[in-house]
């Protein structure tokens, strides 16, 4: 699947947008592409979910990666803004417990 | 069923999802937007879209390689209170959990499951053979239900309780049919009409008008086991190779591992049998035991005249699909059984075969060695398999004069040990040239070379007339390795000149004479003893032999004490390797 997120250093925090699904297709390049921007001085990864329309458990599997590798370093995987659907999927799975999710 | 649903028609979407991750989104657009057309709410279409892309995402990852090319199955269909999804995939199945838990929530995978038990009302996971089905049930509001929720709530109800009852005794009837024929399976010696008694059943049961059940024979012939009528066995159907008949329907199932359906519509090629029935629908499929190909069954169901069923629309319904995928594998399971015994009861033959070779090899064996005056013989064989083709004799001609015999029959079995029976035979019906080895082998080479090449197989030999009174040895050899002599000092190799016995017909051989010192030793043996190998690779060899044979300390020894000796020294050598070859020896000494 052809992805054109946009990766952006702001300082500890590495901020991935235009990410138009998480789901099987493309979970696995999702995960290793954005492992691939944080940088080594880098402890948190914020995530805009407002375009993407689709999440999956495989897209949640990638989620709860990055959850681990920002863990790894004292820092947290932040999810901003996601569209009802997926703030449901979240839910069901209790994942909104261990994501911070933002609102803004 | 009845339609207890007035004037609603269900509506149904069905299509075929190619088995890749890549190509689930747009087939959950398609779902999507029929599920608009028929008028559902957001929430059901959240529910269903995630539901079905979760189903199709298993679906797909867990296909194995030779099932890729088969499409995932959807099949979406809007009752008035409900919709269902069904997906059918080509996995190899799992059991679906009674009750799926949330994972950890450090787990990485494992939520699907859970989405879908969490979105759906309901969700059942049916293992067929070669495909399985996931069928998700989701109630919605109905026009029915507002107007009458209670009544609404029954009539669901009832159509669940039908729907239940309707499985449950299309069960028991498949379950009580196998039994019942498990328990003649046991009786019936007779495997063909027991498949023709399972097979009435179950066309019974589905409502075939007509089957035939091939089996496959040498995985590339196809063979009818059992038919409704004559007229479908239309001999061999070959299904690989160069003269495959790939373009008959079992042909093709049984290639391509998966079920056909077919209609009156369908072109059969020219000389397919299934043309016998012409205006069928029905399906091919193919039967599998544990990978293993067994054969096709065919069932049909004729198309009266006149009447047109919809186009595409199968003969079988999928529960009756599951009976005839139940009875397949059933009536496969017997099939291999049949075999397996048959196979037993060779394999008994051959072993009673090889039990009446060792007792006519151990026969063979002397149990006790003739003397000769002021010498003594000791020897020993050993087989490294049951039967061996390795034989020694001692044929006492005179008070003074003896014919010592080491030969080695090239192959193993009951003809080995049968030709090392009839050289002993020969070589003492033969008693005027025991004097002769070289004329004796020619003479043996003459009376055997017929049925040794017949069968491919040759003897080697060696013949050593021993006269004790002129302290002389003569031998002769066919192809055997060397005899040694040892006289204290030196060691004596003696190889005359000959081929093996049964390689050429006139075979000529020539004889070598030796002078028996005072303790002397002679060693006649096998090939078994310099080949033996130890744990590094490393054969026993010639020289270790000649340098054994030759230690000073063996003067003057009996030949008993040296058999031991050499006996211990092989086994110590192979002590890691164990025994590999027939190892057989004769020793004399004075």
């Amino acid at each position: 699947m052809d992805m054109d997120m946009k990766f952006q250093n702001d300082g500890e925090t590495l901020r991935v947008s235009a990410v138009p699904e998480l789901s099987a297709a493309n979970a696995n390049s999702f995960r290793d592409e954005t492992r691939h921007a944080f940088g080594g001085d880098q402890r948190n990864i914020e995530i805009d979910l407002s375009e993407t329309a689709a999440v999956d458990s495989c897209g949640l599997g990638a989620l709860v990666a990055l959850h681990k590798t920002t863990s790894g370093r004292g820092g947290v995987l932040r999810l901003l803004n996601p569209t009802p659907s997926v703030q449901q999927i979240l839910e069901l799975t209790r994942m909104h417990r261990i994501f911070e999710v933002v609102r803004q | 069923m009845p339609d207890t649903f007035g004037a609603f028609r269900p509506a149904t979407l069905r299509f075929a999802l190619p088995c890749e991750l890549s190509q689930v989104r747009q087939a959950a657009k398609t779902a999507h937007d029929f599920l608009i057309e028929q008028g559902c709410n957001d929430d059901i279409l959240t529910a269903c879209d995630l539901a079905l892309v979760e189903a199709c995402n298993n679906a797909i990852k867990y296909a194995p390689d030779n099932a890729r090319q088969h499409p995932v199955g959807v099949e979406i269909t809007c009752h008035d209170g409900q919709l269902e999804l069904r997906v059918a995939d080509h996995t190899r199945g799992f059991d679906w959990p009674e009750r799926v838990e949330l994972p950890p929530p450090e787990s990485e995978s494992g939520r699907g499951l859970f989405l879908i038990q969490s979105l759906m009302d309901s969700a059942h996971y049916l293992r067929g053979n070669g495909e399985n089905i996931l069928i998700m049930r989701k109630a919605r509001p109905s026009a029915a239900a507002h107007a009458k929720p209670v009544a609404g709530a029954r009539m669901e109800n009832d159509r669940l309780i039908t729907g239940l009852l309707d499985e449950l005794s299309s069960s028991y009837e498949s379950l009580a049919a196998i039994f019942r024929h498990s328990a003649t399976q046991n009786k019936a010696a007779d495997l063909i009409k027991f498949a023709r008694g399972v097979l009435g059943d179950l066309a019974g049961l589905v409502g075939a008008d007509w089957f035939v059940f091939r089996t496959a024979q040498n995985q590339s012939r196809l063979d009818v086991l059992a038919a409704s009528e004559s007229a479908l066995d239309m001999g061999s159907i070959i299904f690989r190779g160069e003269n495959g008949d790939a373009a008959f329907l079992e042909a093709e199932a049984a290639v391509s591992r998966q079920a056909i359906w077919f209609d009156e519509n369908r072109v059969l090629s020219g000389a397919d049998p299934l043309r016998q029935k012409p205006r069928s629908r029905g399906l091919v499929y193919p039967v599998f035991v544990e990978e293993n190909f067994v054969g096709t069954l065919v069932l049909g169901k004729n198309v009266k005249r006149g009447v047109s069923s919809p186009a595409g629309e199968r003969a079988f319904t999928s529960s009756q699909t599951n009976i005839i995928a139940t009875f397949a594998q059933f009536l496969a399971l017997q099939i291999v059984n049949a075999r397996l015994q048959e196979e037993h009861v060779a394999h008994r033959i051959i072993a009673r075969e090889l039990e009446i070779a060792g007792s006519i090899q151990r026969s063979l064996m002397l149990k006790e060695l003739p003397q000769l005056p002021g010498f003594e013989i000791a020897a020993l064989c050993r087989s490294a398999h049951q039967v061996g083709g390795d034989f020694y004799d001692v044929l006492k001609l005179t008070d003074d004069t003896a014919l010592l015999v080491i030969a080695d029959v090239m192959g193993k079995g009951v003809l080995a040990a049968m030709f090392a029976a009839i050289l002993r035979a020969v070589l003492r019906a033969t008693p005027e040239l025991n004097g002769e080895p070289a004329a004796l082998l020619a003479r043996v080479n003459q009376i055997l070379f017929d049925e040794l090449s017949g069968v491919d197989m040759f003897i080697t030999a060696q013949l050593a007339f021993v006269d004790v009174k002129a302290r002389r040895l003569v031998v002769g050899s066919a192809g055997h390795c060397p005899l040694l002599v040892a006289d204290g000092s030196t060691v004596k190799s003696l190889s005359p000149e000959g081929m093996p016995l049964g390689i050429l017909p006139d075979a000529v051989f020539v004889s070598e004479t030796v002078d028996l010192p005072t303790n002397c030793r002679v060693l006649l043996y096998t090939d078994g003893l310099t080949e033996a190998m130890d744990g590094a690779g490393e054969r026993f060899g010639q020289e270790r032999l000649t340098d054994w044979f030759n230690k000073g300390g063996h003067q003057a020894r009996p030949a008993r004490e040296l058999q031991e000796d050499l006996a211990n020294q092989l086994a110590q050598f192979e002590v890691k390797t164990g025994l590999n070859d027939d190892q057989t020896f004769l020793i004399m000494t004075g």
